[in-house]
């Protein structure tokens, strides 16, 4: 399945527990990757993405369990195996008196498979001042830097905290696009995080939602689309407040009219409330970021009581 | 002899997946005559690139395609619009299923304002015949 000799996932973690203090961060997360794939690491603020990102880069230690990347212990992960692995972080650590060309020079001296013409391929298409120092450049030029500094040695996995934060609309689009390139030959595996929602969208295959410490779910994209769905009831007379429907994620009724954000509405369902209820049922599709936020919203409105 | 690749339009933060959006536009080119049998589609790498999405959501959609049997694999080329024959049954069934949640509304609404069901089919049947050649 891949040339490069590891069997099974890119990345494989196992009932991985990280505890800051008596916090627990992480509390039992499984995680399998295959090599190629393209996921997106989905989760609000504060749910632990950066803190599973440096667990699987050896940067923290797990507190129980395991993570394995590219059949390596993270932890142990040896040079050789650092090589192999792009690593982009939320906010780039850049020597600000060194020039663009002095950066790139200083960082390629560490990896032997270092590729000097994709490096000046990746500088000229972000048309990145080779001359200037890098102190003065913007927040989103040096991302743009950080980036070059993470795929020029061609990694077999690259790893991303939030990379496009700080980068506008169209500088988004190129190295959206850049990131495709390292996945296109089916080999390069990306791990990144973001709350960018429609960027997860277009490039990633599959999408991880970290909630409260766990993998709330991970799941192929498209497949997410298709189990979560809107319904849009309307009927003759007044509906139960509550319709009893399996897999509710948020239901909201007011006579006659109901919205309801079902995880798995088959037709089956759908036909069952046309019968009882003689309603007219519409379907609404939701994209990403809207089941993103029922899932969320559903779960404030479940814990709020009286609601 | 070649005419103009097709464009390809997705809109990736819709709720529909965009190997579905990619399906139904080869589906509509193809019944609409503009891909004819043997026109030979771009390949997953150059439609993934000029879109900016996922090679593997492509490549999903072609798939698919190839199963419902509106594309084939032609070796050594690519995929290729297959002919009409291997287009009937697995289409067809298709095709019913997406016209079928429409009936079922219909149906309802029909029944909701108290239409026999000797009514209703008389309904389908002008709206037929007014629309067939």
């Amino acid at each position: 399945m891949n040339g490069h000799g590891d069997v099974g996932d890119a990345v494989r973690v196992g009932g991985l527990v990280k505890r800051f203090g008596d916090r627990t961060v992480l509390d039992a997360i499984d995680l399998s990757v295959p090599h190629g794939q393209v996921i997106g690491l989905l989760g609000l603020n504060g749910s632990g993405k950066s803190t599973l990102i440096k667990c699987l880069l050896g940067l923290l230690r797990p507190d129980e369990g395991s993570a394995t990347v590219l059949g390596t212990d993270a932890w142990h992960l040896a040079d050789r195996e650092k090589a192999r692995i792009g690593y982009v972080p939320q906010e780039a650590t850049l020597y600000p008196w060194l020039t663009v060309r002095q950066t790139v020079a200083y960082v390629s001296s560490f990896y032997p498979t270092w590729d000097s013409a994709w490096g000046e391929e990746l500088l000229r298409r972000w048309d990145l001042p080779r001359g200037h120092r890098v102190g003065p450049l913007s927040v989103g030029q040096k991302q743009k830097l950080a980036l070059v500094l993470a795929l020029g040695h061609r990694p077999e996995l690259l790893i991303l905290d939030e990379p496009v934060a700080s980068l506008d609309p169209v500088a988004r689009r190129w190295f959206l696009e850049t990131v495709l390139e390292t996945a296109a030959d089916g080999k390069g595996t990306v791990l990144f995080s973001t709350h960018i929602t429609s960027d997860l969208e277009r490039v990633a295959s599959h999408v991880a939602l970290l909630r409260a410490g766990r993998v709330a779910f991970h799941e192929e994209i498209d497949v997410l689309k298709d189990r979560f769905k809107r319904l849009r009831i309307s009927a003759p007379a007044d509906l139960p407040a509550d319709l009893g429907l399996p897999g509710t994620l948020r239901s909201q009724v007011q006579g006659g009219e109901a919205l309801v954000t079902i995880d798995g509405a088959g037709a089956a369902l759908v036909a069952g409330l046309r019968d009882r209820y003689a309603a007219d049922v519409a379907i609404d599709s939701l994209n990403l970021e809207e089941i993103f936020l029922e899932l969320h919203d559903g779960e404030a409105a479940a814990a709020a009581p009286g609601r | 002899m070649s005419r103009p690749d097709p464009i390809f339009v997705v809109h990736p933060s819709s709720g529909v997946p965009i190997y579905r959006q990619l399906v139904d536009q080869v589906d509509a080119l193809v019944a609409g005559g503009r891909l004819r049998p043997g026109d030979l589609l771009p390949s997953v790498r150059q439609v993934a690139a000029v879109l900016g999405v996922n090679p593997m959501t492509v490549s999903k959609a072609w798939s698919r395609l190839e199963a419902d049997g509106v594309l084939a694999r032609d070796r050594g080329r690519g995929m290729v619009v297959a002919p009409p024959a291997g287009r009937e049954g697995g289409a067809l069934t298709e095709r019913k299923a997406q016209v079928r949640p429409l009936v079922d509304q219909a149906v309802v609404r029909g029944l909701q304002l108290g239409l026999t069901p000797a009514q209703m089919l008389a309904l389908v049947k002008s709206s037929l015949e007014e629309k067939t050649p």
